[in-house]
């Protein structure tokens, strides 16, 4: 069986080069039939998302590159030749690859991201659903899917938070373990502070309170997040009741400074307070943060902090790949398993060939026999073929797995004659 | 009647004990609704405290601060005095978490300066012992799972103040998960309590054990004044993290200190082996 996958991704093409060539899901079923019928594909699978457009392919004929990309830009409406530069093409072993590498995450734009093998779920779906998986490249795809797990399960490469505001929610959890009794504080209604207050509110976090200077802007982010309003005027009195105050206002100056955040620490008997400062200039006194028990990070703070999880989930790929090239070589060796199975097949029927055209010559020259004794004859044949054919039969096996195992089967089929039969 | 001024004073830690039940309660609860009527107790006490002193005072035809006992009931008679003024003045009620088993332990212990009857039976005097033992390992184990938790709050605290970026020695051996500081600070909290419950329970039934045991003689072994000065520690640390809001990295070197304290008590009590097998 032949696979082929080709396609391509945001490190080969662009924006405007992947939307042309994407897939609306409406779109899948005549593109796959169409590489059936008229692309030499047994299976066929196409997957289509923002950051990438493939289609995957397998077949125990011969493959035409051209032929299969023809039929998908004819589908999409382009021009084949003013695709091909953006496009990779990988054949067998490195087909297989590059699907396991795919739906473990490790070709992602984020590393480790967990969408990717939902996405290939669907495509895997889709294709099954229009009858082009039937066979080997299903079992692939099967296979991806079991890889992706155990990548996920076995190294941390999805673990550290890559993106800013979830990288204080993560903090948060450092700090507070369980987040839903705590109170939330968001001073100034920016994208981010938005951002981070979402992931907060779907983390748990029950009480969230927003403040702005323009009381509309904090009441419709308020909205967004399950909060509630509180007067700008105010709220440094109330400093005290926050577990997780979060600022991205325009303020020019410092709005929290060391001996007002040491007086409301006093005042929440010095129970830890994590201060998030999104803004730029920054609203509060980096000073703070020599106050024990309580915990500033500012935007840069953050930063360093993905910066390093990048690099961590970067060392865990490398961990990830192990584990690709270890299904790889086990699915390889089931594939030369399944390959031999046929010379195995011949193999005995030729040996039962033999044996019965020998029981035939010998029991005529016998004369009439009892039916124990033709038992006895036959158990005779039987039992010598087996024997005979246990040694090569093993070797077949064997050869199955080793890398130099055609020649091998070459020499077996020649000796016992398997070309004629 | 030289036995009276003995027996108010008796009665009088027996009433200071409410106070430290009370003391109890707000370590283990975090509050405590016992206060009223362990304030009341504490008031009864005090006053028989005081008749006691006179007494024992006129008897010695001196003021009653001649010898260790002696003096031990004066300081929590003073003590006392004054943590009632304080109250009476400031409603300073969360003192009393340091007061009451400080003059509670210290009448106690004031009591136990005469002589008492022997053992009447040798199994009572080892279950007694052995009482004291458990309570003590008990109090050991608190000790040691809060200074654990501590090690580690200390440890996920640096990482949280340094940020990312700190490449030293401490940063690479720290673990990649350490649970979140709340759990650990609730940790820290919680068995401390514990073992402060236990450790001073072991300290009453030791101190009375071995004034029994060895007469007036008890109070100049070196191993008990080190286990007393320990349960100071314990009971200073306690208080200062219920009163004071001490906790973090504060609480956790608190923690770690009172540990090396119960290890220097340990080493000093490895010679009570062979007190058992008599």
């Amino acid at each position: 069986m032949k696979v082929m996958l080709t396609g391509l991704s945001y490190k080969t093409a662009p924006v405007e080069v992947r939307e042309r060539l994407a897939f609306a899901e409406s779109a899948l079923g005549e593109a796959l039939s169409n590489l059936r019928s008229q692309g030499g594909a047994e299976e066929a699978l196409i997957l289509s998302t923002c950051n990438r457009v493939e289609v995957a392919i397998a077949t125990n004929g011969e493959i035409n590159l051209d032929q299969v990309l023809g039929i998908i830009a004819q589908s999409r409406g382009i021009d084949a030749v003013w695709l091909r530069p953006y496009l990779y093409t990988f054949r067998d072993e490195e087909a297989i690859r590059h699907l396991f590498r795919v739906a473990a995450s490790l070709d992602s734009m984020v590393l480790g991201e967990p969408q990717i093998l939902g996405q290939l779920k669907a495509a895997y779906s889709a294709a099954k659903e229009h009858g082009s998986l039937t066979n080997f490249l299903d079992s692939v795809l099967t296979r991806a899917f079991t890889v992706a797990k155990r990548v996920r399960s076995e190294t941390d490469i999805g673990r550290s938070a890559v993106s800013v505001s979830y990288a204080a929610i993560e903090l948060a959890k450092q700090i507070f373990g369980q987040l839903s009794s705590k109170k939330v504080l968001l001073v100034g209604a920016g994208k981010m502070s938005e951002l981070a207050a979402r992931h907060l509110h779907r983390a748990g976090c029950e009480q969230i309170l927003v403040t702005n200077r323009t009381r509309a802007r904090a009441e419709e982010m308020a909205a967004l997040v399950g909060g509630h309003v509180i007067d700008y005027d105010t709220f440094h009195t109330r400093l005290p009741e926050m577990d997780i105050v979060i600022t991205s206002s325009g303020a020019p100056d410092y709005l929290l400074k060391k001996d007002e955040m040491k007086q409301v620490l006093k005042k929440r008997q010095n129970r830890p307070i994590f201060l998030i400062d999104i803004a730029v200039p920054r609203n509060i006194d980096p000073a703070v943060n020599d106050i024990e028990n309580i915990y500033l990070y500012d935007i840069d703070d953050l930063g360093r902090e993905v910066e390093e999880n990048r690099k961590a989930r970067q060392r865990e790929a490398d961990q990830a790949e192990l584990i690709i090239d270890e299904e790889i070589a086990r699915l390889l060796e089931r594939m030369k398993a399944r390959e031999v199975a046929p010379t195995i097949v011949s193999l005995q029927h030729r040996f039962e060939e033999m044996g019965r055209l020998e029981f035939e010559r010998v029991r005529g020259k016998l004369g009439p026999l009892s039916p124990q004794q033709e038992e006895v004859l036959a158990a005779y044949t039987r039992g010598l073929l087996n024997k005979i054919a246990h040694g090569p039969l093993t070797e077949i096996r064997r050869a199955a797995a080793q890398p130099e195992g055609d020649r091998v089967l070459t020499l077996i089929r020649r000796m016992f004659r398997l070309e004629d039969s | 009647m030289p036995d009276m001024s003995l027996f108010w004073l008796r009665v009088a830690a027996f009433l200071y004990a409410a106070g430290l039940v009370h003391a109890f309660l707000t370590v283990l609860r975090r509050g405590s609704r016992f206060f009223p009527y362990a304030l009341g107790a504490f008031h009864v006490a005090v006053v028989l405290h005081f008749v006691s002193f006179v007494e024992h005072s006129v008897e010695l035809r001196h003021l009653a601060a001649n010898n260790f006992y002696e003096t031990a009931s004066l300081c929590a008679l003073i003590f006392a005095v004054v943590y009632l003024f304080v109250e009476w003045r400031y409603h300073f009620a969360i003192l009393s978490i340091f007061i009451f088993p400080l003059v509670s332990l210290l009448t106690l212990i004031a009591a136990m300066g005469a002589p008492m009857s022997s053992w009447e039976d040798s199994r009572v005097r080892n279950a007694w012992l052995i009482t004291h033992i458990l309570l003590v390992l008990v109090g050991y184990a608190g000790l040691l799972l809060s200074a654990g938790a501590a090690v580690f709050y200390l440890l996920q605290e640096r990482r949280l103040k340094r940020k990312h970026g700190s490449e030293d020695f401490i940063a690479m051996v720290t673990p990649d998960r350490l649970p979140p500081l709340e759990t650990l600070d609730t940790l820290i909290t919680r068995s401390m309590s514990v073992g402060f419950v236990a450790v001073t329970l072991a300290v009453v039934a030791g101190s009375s054990w071995a004034s029994i045991e060895y007469g007036t003689r008890w109070i100049s072994e070196a191993k008990i004044v080190v286990s007393l000065v320990t349960w100071g520690f314990y009971l200073l640390m306690v208080f200062l993290r219920i009163s004071a809001g001490w906790r973090g990295r504060k609480a956790a070197v608190l923690s770690l200190t009172v540990l090396g304290f119960a290890v220097i008590t340990w080493a000093a009590h490895v010679g009570l082996r062979p007190l058992l097998a008599r």
